[in-house]
């Protein structure tokens, strides 16, 4: 069983590094992940938010509602953990 | 000298994998349920690095964008001069998710430990099977 499961580990291994000879390389500034929407946020964090870290602006003012989401995750989070830790007497 | 940059230019991916395959081989060989939830989480920091990754540009700083105040304010802003913001953003709710799942499977184990006293799945089964004998 293990040694399936060694297999098997092996074999998405082999397919994620055949898969990247396509990827753009190391510190590429023209990669796509870096060529399409981001210079947008570097360009007008300043004009926009006033804030010169596009970070912050991104995480609070472009993507609040993300953050919102993501605060309701770890509330969730932190309530399943207290109803399931908790000893009823 | 292809080669050579080929290699530097794909080695944070293949070491990225390698972390990913040590995570995904915790999560289905392991018998522990303690280590299963390390391997996923292990698994989960792969992917994490993979797409800081994909921030960097060779020569760039943080992205905080020099001299916003004062005399200098107002000028050009290069943007080749500053990582991808985004990756960063994105990663920062990952890595939120990440630490809920971890928190929740934890607390989880530890009523499974309450209820059958070990984290071995085979242990556990055992108790099962003694169970359903009994009904």
């Amino acid at each position: 069983m293990k040694f399936f499961a060694f297999i098997v580990v092996l074999f998405t291994g082999a397919l994620l590094i055949y898969g990247t000879v396509d990827m753009p390389n190391w510190g590429d500034p023209n990669s796509p992940p870096n060529s399409h929407v981001s210079p947008r946020y570097i360009e007008k964090t300043l004009e926009e938010t006033a804030t010169p870290n596009a970070v912050t602006s991104v995480l609070a003012d472009y993507r609040g509602y993300d953050t919102l989401g993501e605060t309701t995750v770890i509330f969730t989070a932190g309530v399943v953990c207290i109803m399931l830790l908790r000893r009823v007497k | 000298m292809d080669t050579a940059q080929f290699i530097i230019g794909k080695f944070n991916y293949w070491v990225y994998i390698v972390l990913m395959m040590i995570g995904f081989y915790a999560m289905i060989a392991k018998r522990n349920l303690v280590k299963k939830v390390v391997g996923m989480n292990i698994f989960q920091t792969a992917i994490i690095l993979f797409f800081i990754s994909t921030s960097s540009k060779s020569g760039a700083t943080i992205p905080i964008i020099q001299n916003a105040h004062g005399d200098a304010a107002g000028h050009a802003i290069n943007v080749a001069q500053y990582a991808n913001p985004l990756p960063h953003v994105l990663m920062l709710t990952a890595i939120v998710v990440m630490v809920s799942t971890f928190g929740v499977a934890l607390a989880l184990l530890i009523m499974v430990n309450r209820d059958y006293g070990t984290f071995e799945e085979d242990e556990i089964y055992e108790t099962l099977e003694v169970l359903q004998l009994k009904k």
